[in-house]
């Protein structure tokens, strides 16, 4: 006890030292607490009330765990979540760290974490997860995790020590999961919308398809309206819900029925989960849109094939002309091999008629990849120079796309909003 | 009727690390010449006559599907080696590459048999060597990205690509990097490599046009800076 004190408060220190030398939210804290009392995650996420949430898999995270948040608090209850993307140990240490008191007491009904999917198989026996939520297994900077099926194999580990697994009936790798776990509950979607989200047996394999698990919840429809979609809901224990989602794409009505479907097994009934749903905004990177000298500047950030494929049919629904600047960068966070670009679906952007930029470590890569895809575009590896151009390009009152990687996204957003610290900005 | 037919190896099962852009940059290439190619897919299991391609590609794979390949390739074995004996043009990189080797020792110490393209065996490690390589070579400098635990080692008188200036290649140790017999390449560059690498892409082009309309094509100049400055940015970076 008295060493987790100790390493609460030592932590803590650390975020105040390195908020002062002005480099914000880091994980600094989570580092040094777990160095003190290597146990500090176990032992600050046991008295967590109702138990502990995590959600992984390569792309839907984030906005997965921000929708279940909302059922969640919607509920009355005290949630603790690691919402600004930090979702290895060391970050998910450092949030409980900032909330704990200096005891090392959480009050907090329920935690819901997201997991980085190579690390999740270390972090699930520490958390005791009571559900954990598999979004999809892609292909995913193959430098840092290796291969899809030892990742695979990692999150099946790791769903072991899940009391539930909510699972992706309509990812093949994801659903077999359902062997290892104690229980499992699958979401999935009707035939049409299934078919626009290929997982990536079928987007790279010979698309034979193993037989779908019966489902407990269906996405049965996911039309488009406005900036968002409305979505139809059917679950097998007979509840059925409707509700305008503020974020667009089939991959987000795959998102809120996981995470509808996990909080179903807090008994969170549809209805309001459902309203929860329509409250709950795009998350970190992921559609928000950020103004700009009277423009607007929407965010879409990529980082492996599936998610820049997501991205891709958004910009091919948008009115010709569309100022779009696609941002690469090649540093460890974002994957330090760029060959996933060629792996996208970048000839669809041919016709668009869309006005092109490439900015980042990796601009004339991007450049190139448009280029052998027929699509002309500007290339401007400097970040200043780059949002100078995209926003000249931008008509007052328009918006245009940004679709950058992870770090790159970090650079245009110090840019955009001077200043302001990436956790105030998206709070 | 196409000027060129390549053929693409194992379209489904070896295709991570963007190798379809080599075949994406063969198809454009010709096309910016008003050259047209028919490109064949060949996966597992299906049945292909390699003396109608001008152009065999194959690209790499994660090991489960290297398994699949590698019994596949065994079928196809006296077809390819009567084809590279015929001067057809083959790129292999990564999982095909190690294949057309004589064997892959793999870490667990189970050996698959390659097809013996290549006078060399690969073997595997538990070292990763990844990063962004550049290699010297006859057709200029190829800048790429490797990613792989095979460590292959050449037999004394089997040709390399290149001399490795950046990077591992082959191995950590002798620093060369790939490997040629006849108009048959080897490579560990992933990237895609023909994007960022034009001339290397023509004198593949050059060579399968020349074998199937005879000496004397002549390839058109492109403008090939963009192809240029991708090429040096990824050079610098690590």
């Amino acid at each position: 006890m008295l060493r987790l004190v100790l390493a609460t408060a030592l932590g803590r220190a650390a975020g105040r030292l390195s908020r002062l030398l002005g480099r914000g939210g880091s994980a600094l804290p989570g580092l040094i607490a777990e160095k003190v009392d290597p146990r500090t995650i176990e032992r600050l996420v046991a008295p967590v009330r109702r138990g502990v949430i995590v959600v992984t898999g390569t792309n839907g995270k984030t906005t997965t765990t921000k929708m279940l948040v909302g059922m969640l608090e919607g509920e009355g209850w005290r949630v603790v979540t690691n919402s600004t993307g930090s979702n290895l140990a060391r970050g998910i240490a450092t949030r409980l760290i900032e909330v704990a008191s200096w005891s090392g007491r959480i009050d907090a009904d329920l935690a819901v974490f997201e997991a980085d999917e190579a690390a999740v198989r270390t972090l699930a026996p520490r958390l005791r997860p009571k559900v954990m939520v598999v979004t999809n297994l892609a292909r995913d900077q193959l430098d840092r995790y290796g291969e899809l099926a030892t990742t695979a194999a990692h999150v099946a580990e790791a769903v072991r020590h899940a009391g539930v697994a909510v699972l992706n009936a309509d990812d093949p790798l994801v659903a077999e999961m359902a062997g290892g776990a104690p229980a499992a509950r699958f979401f999935g979607a009707a035939e049409g919308i299934r078919r626009a989200m290929p997982h990536d047996s079928g987007l790279y394999g010979s698309g034979e398809e193993p037989a779908r698990p019966a489902l407990d919840l269906c996405l049965e429809r996911a039309e488009p309206e406005g900036d968002g979609q409305v979505i139809e809901l059917a679950a097998a224990w007979g509840e059925r819900a409707r509700a305008r989602l503020q974020v667009p794409g089939p991959y987000n009505g795959y998102n809120a029925a996981g995470a509808v479907l996990a909080a179903a097994e807090f008994g969170v009934p549809m209805a309001r989960a459902v309203g929860a749903l329509e409250e709950t905004g795009p998350a970190f990177g992921r559609g928000q849109v950020v103004e700009c000298r009277g423009r607007r500047v929407k965010l879409q950030l990529v980082k492996n094939p599936a998610g820049f494929n997501q991205a891709i049919r958004l910009l091919c629904a948008l009115p010709p002309g569309t100022p779009v600047l696609i941002a690469i960068n090649d540093l460890d966070a974002d994957g330090r091999d760029v060959s996933w670009l060629w792996d996208s679906r970048v000839e669809d952007l041919a016709g668009t008629g869309h006005r092109f930029g490439t900015a980042g470590l990796r601009a004339f890569d991007m450049a190139l990849r448009l280029k052998y895809a027929g699509v002309a575009a500007w290339s401007e590896p400097d970040f200043t120079a780059a949002l100078e151009r995209f926003l000249d390009q931008i008509p007052l009152g328009e918006t245009g796309y940004l679709v950058p990687t992870y770090t790159a996204m970090l650079r245009f957003l110090d840019l955009l909003l001077p200043g302001t610290s990436k956790r105030e900005a998206w709070a | 009727m196409s000027d060129l037919v390549i053929a693409h190896l194992y379209p489904y099962e070896m295709n991570i690390y963007g190798d379809t852009g080599n075949v994406i940059a063969l198809r454009r290439r010709l096309e910016w010449r008003g050259l047209g190619a028919q490109v064949d897919l060949v996966p597992v299991g299906a049945s292909y006559d390699f003396t109608g391609a001008d152009l065999v590609f194959g690209g790499g794979g994660q090991d489960r599907s290297q398994l699949q390949v590698a019994e596949d390739l065994q079928r196809r074995s006296a077809a390819i080696h009567e084809a590279v004996a015929a001067g057809t043009v083959f790129l292999t990189i990564c999982g095909t590459y190690q294949l057309f080797g004589r064997r892959f020792l793999t870490q667990d110490g189970s050996e698959i048999p390659g097809i013996g393209v290549f006078a060399m065996e690969t073997i595997g490690g538990r070292k990763r060597m990844i990063g962004n390589v550049v290699v010297a070579t006859p057709w200029g400098e190829l800048v790429g990205f490797e990613n792989h635990s095979g460590r292959t080692l050449l037999d004394p008188g089997q040709a390399s690509l290149g001399r490795v200036k950046r990077g591992y290649g082959n191995n950590e140790t002798r620093r060369e990097e790939g490997a040629v017999t006849a108009d048959c390449f080897g490579t560990y560059l992933h990237g895609s490599l023909l994007p960022k690498n034009p001339a290397f892409a023509d004198e593949l082009l050059q060579r399968a046009l020349s074998r199937r309309h005879g000496p004397g094509v002549v390839l058109e100049a492109l403008d090939d800076r963009l192809e240029h400055l991708a090429a040096a940015a990824a050079a610098r970076r690590p």
